[in-house]
């Protein structure tokens, strides 16, 4: 296991500890002081619980869930441990209840949860974005289930790195995470920390941790919230929340051919050079050449012919488009018109 | 998505020193007051100060936003096409680079780009950049420094880029704010990462280290201080290995590394084309006596530093440079402070007589075995042979 930093906030309560501990017993102080991350935990602490299921072969058999109704309700993240017969749920009281999963979400990997139990304490899932860029997050779980019963879950400080969407898969598997999502710096990547509360500094939450997954980008790990507003939108029966990347969509035309034959070097992960272009077709009109490497088609940047013809698949037929190729030290860019394939 | 932050400056102010607050209380009360009253000149730290730090923790996020928004205009995204399709093996603990982007800062308004070596370790083919205002461009990689894990590229026809402002290391302090500023996440807009600084003067002087989150997503991006203005190059590093990729096995640790620029001479001297690699003297030594007074050369390598700088066998190198030799071990870490090709002073004691002469240090040719297969990560045309600094002939 990779270590993990708990930087931030044991330097902030450090700094804050050191800091009053000087001035003796001014109580007041103290609790304006230790107060602004304490309201956020107190409150965030009761609206999550953990969650122990099936542990499948080296996949762990637990993990962390926010509570989303009055009335026994909670997300979490899904995974194989909610297949068995005995998921149980402990809440921060340190009540055990037998949970069943209502509803499962494939693509955000998402699983509801209900257990017969009331639970006035739960997160509301607002539909307008709480925290922006820089913002301090705080995320709350029972990563490596450390804690146990009514045990508190550990809390870690960190901040909104970025809301985006990105190609994603989990361990080895290419499964796809398909949403938005918000990147934080707290250490998520954990396991059993999937589920948890991400809140902002006055316990307001901004998202629920995620599933384990890595970035194609960068072929690490990522930490990072699935954002309140997709979370109400598969709690409210919404099948998928998501829309999914209107460019990566097969559009309903024709579809398209631009006349180019790439190189075709044997890897994989061949850069994408034009072979040919054919006669009479879109990129002779444009003017493409031979050994011509094409950069962007569709302000897509092409890495290697895979892309190339993905961004092709994308286009349909008679759609007018860009296209940028490097051709010596230059970069060249074409409007091409798609032929018919 | 997210807009910046319009902000107007008095307001920056106030953050900025409600962010100095926040960032100051290791120091305790007493050298609290007396520094306030020292430095900002009766701007004085007010009585209800425990109130503005945590006003002032509270709008860090602000300063946050502030900074990378400053620094957003010097940053290019890099795209490479091509290379090995995969380094066999894992490099630390990812399997292989990603996919996406990376990130790289203007050094210079006519076009030079430095970035971490990481970002080519499948050795691409061909370079693009895409500038602030959404140009690319083919670049050229110019020269590597092996000891600071950088690459410094080279876009043609450029002119007046917007250059970073780098931080002299001296001004940095343990326990600053720092922020981590990457388009690795293949979104023009970079993801940002808060810590402090955890530490100065790493692998061997050349790197300053933050718990602030460190990894592919923004190696060859900038971390910045709290006014936007850069620390250092985020690198993957593991002064205990000389591959350019060692250290990433420790991505998002809480440990991360980055490489102060703010001396011109390194940028300069690898805008010759010329890479820079770990200097040697070629000697062994063995301690002089048991109280840490030098160390005694025990071999002198021909055709090496040493010899050239005329040290002999039995000499006792008291001093390197400015610093007092002590041991062979802290002897070592001296030596490695200094880049192949560089030149300083060494002083040693022989048959009773100091003496003091100037040595040239000769470059290390093969990058110290590591475990990482990324050790011959090399971007097309920067060669490991060939465009070494020649030892000057001299001494």
């Amino acid at each position: 296991m990779k270590f993990h930093k708990s930087g931030t906030c044991s330097l902030l309560l450090a700094c804050l500890v050191a800091w009053t501990g000087m001035t003796g017993a001014d109580a007041l102080a103290d609790e304006r002081l230790n107060g602004f991350l304490k309201r956020a935990v107190d409150r965030a602490q009761p609206r999550t619980v953990k969650i122990f299921g099936a542990s499948v072969g080296r996949v762990e058999g637990y993990g962390t869930g926010i509570m989303v109704s009055d009335d026994g309700m909670i997300l979490t993240g899904n995974g194989v441990f909610l297949n068995g017969f005995n998921t149980r749920v402990t809440l921060h009281n340190g009540r055990t209840y037998p949970a069943r999963v209502v509803r499962r979400d494939t693509s955000l990997q998402l699983a509801l949860l209900k257990i017969e139990a009331a639970t006035p304490d739960y997160f509301e899932l607002k539909k307008e974005p709480l925290a922006q860029k820089g913002d301090w997050v705080i995320a709350i779980s029972n990563a490596f289930k450390v804690a146990e019963r009514a045990e508190p879950l550990s809390v870690t400080l960190g901040v909104l790195s970025l809301e985006t969407r990105l190609t994603s898969r989990r361990r080895e598997r290419e499964v796809i995470y398909d949403g938005e999502l918000y990147l934080i710096d707290c250490i998520t990547s954990n396991p059993g920390a999937a589920g948890g509360a991400v809140v902002t500094a006055d316990g307001q939450l901004v998202g629920m941790i995620g599933k384990l997954i890595e970035s194609r980008e960068t072929n690490t790990r990522i930490n990072y919230a699935v954002p309140a507003r997709l979370l109400a939108a598969f709690v409210a029966g919404k099948t998928s929340p998501s829309t999914g990347e209107p460019s990566t969509q097969p559009k309903k035309g024709k579809p398209a051919d631009l006349g180019i034959v790439l190189f075709s070097l044997g890897g994989r992960k061949s850069p994408a050079f034009v072979d040919r272009v054919k006669r009479g077709s879109a990129a002779q009109k444009a003017g493409i050449r031979s050994d011509d490497l094409v950069v962007t088609l569709s302000g897509r940047t092409i890495s290697h012919a895979a892309d190339y013809q993905a961004a092709l698949a994308a286009l349909s037929a008679g759609e007018k488009t860009v296209i940028v190729v490097k051709r010596r030290t230059q970069l060249k860019r074409f409007e091409i018109i798609a032929d018919e394939k | 998505m997210f807009h910046p932050d319009p902000l107007p400056a008095s307001f920056f102010t106030r953050i900025l020193l409600l962010c100095c607050l926040a960032v100051s209380p290791c120091l305790n009360r007493e050298s609290r007051a007396q520094k306030s009253g020292d430095q900002d000149g009766g701007t004085s730290v007010p009585e209800t100060g425990e109130a503005d730090l945590a006003t002032g923790i509270l709008l860090a996020p602000r300063a946050f936003r502030a900074a990378a928004k400053r620094v957003l205009k010097s940053l290019v995204t890099i795209d490479s096409f091509g290379g090995v399709g995969s380094v066999q093996g894992r490099i630390g603990g990812i399997r292989r680079q990603g996919e996406g982007s990376t990130t790289g800062i203007i050094v210079s308004p006519d076009g030079y780009v430095i970035t971490s070596s990481f970002n080519f370790i499948q050795k691409p083919p061909i370079i693009t950049l895409t500038t602030s205002d959404g140009k690319k461009h083919v670049a050229k990689p110019v020269a590597t420094d092996w000891t600071r894990r950088l690459t410094l590229l080279k876009i043609e026809n450029a002119g007046g880029l917007p250059i970073a402002e780098f931080l002299s290391p001296d001004s940095v302090e343990v326990g600053q704010w720092a922020i981590s500023v990457g388009i690795g996440f293949g979104d023009s807009n970079p993801a940002i990462s808060a810590g402090i600084v955890s530490a100065k003067n790493r692998a061997f002087g050349r790197a300053i280290q933050t718990d602030a989150n460190i990894s592919p997503a923004n190696y060859g991006g900038p971390l910045v201080d709290i006014r936007g203005r850069v620390i250092g190059v985020c690198v993957p590093l593991n002064p205990k290995s000389g591959s350019l990729a060692s250290g990433v096995e420790w991505y998002d640790s809480g440990i991360g590394f980055a490489i102060p620029l703010h001396d011109s001479s390194i940028i300069e001297k690898l805008k010759t084309g010329t890479d820079i690699r770990p200097g040697a003297m070629g000697i062994t030594t063995v301690p002089a006596k048991l109280d840490g007074s030098g160390v005694k050369i025990s071999k002198v390598l021909p055709k090496t530093a040493a010899e050239k700088a005329g040290l002999e066998k039995e000499d006792l190198i008291t001093r390197l440079g400015d610093y007092v030799v002590q041991d062979p071990t802290q002897f070592r870490m001296l030596v490695g402070r200094f880049d192949g090709g560089s030149t300083t002073k060494v002083t040693f004691v022989r048959g009773g007589k100091e003496q003091t002469t100037e040595i040239t240090f000769s470059v290390k040719t093969a990058a110290p075995a590591g475990p990482s297969p990324g050790s011959n990560g090399l971007p097309k045309g920067s060669s490991p042979k060939g465009k070494q600094a020649p030892s000057p002939g001299k001494k």
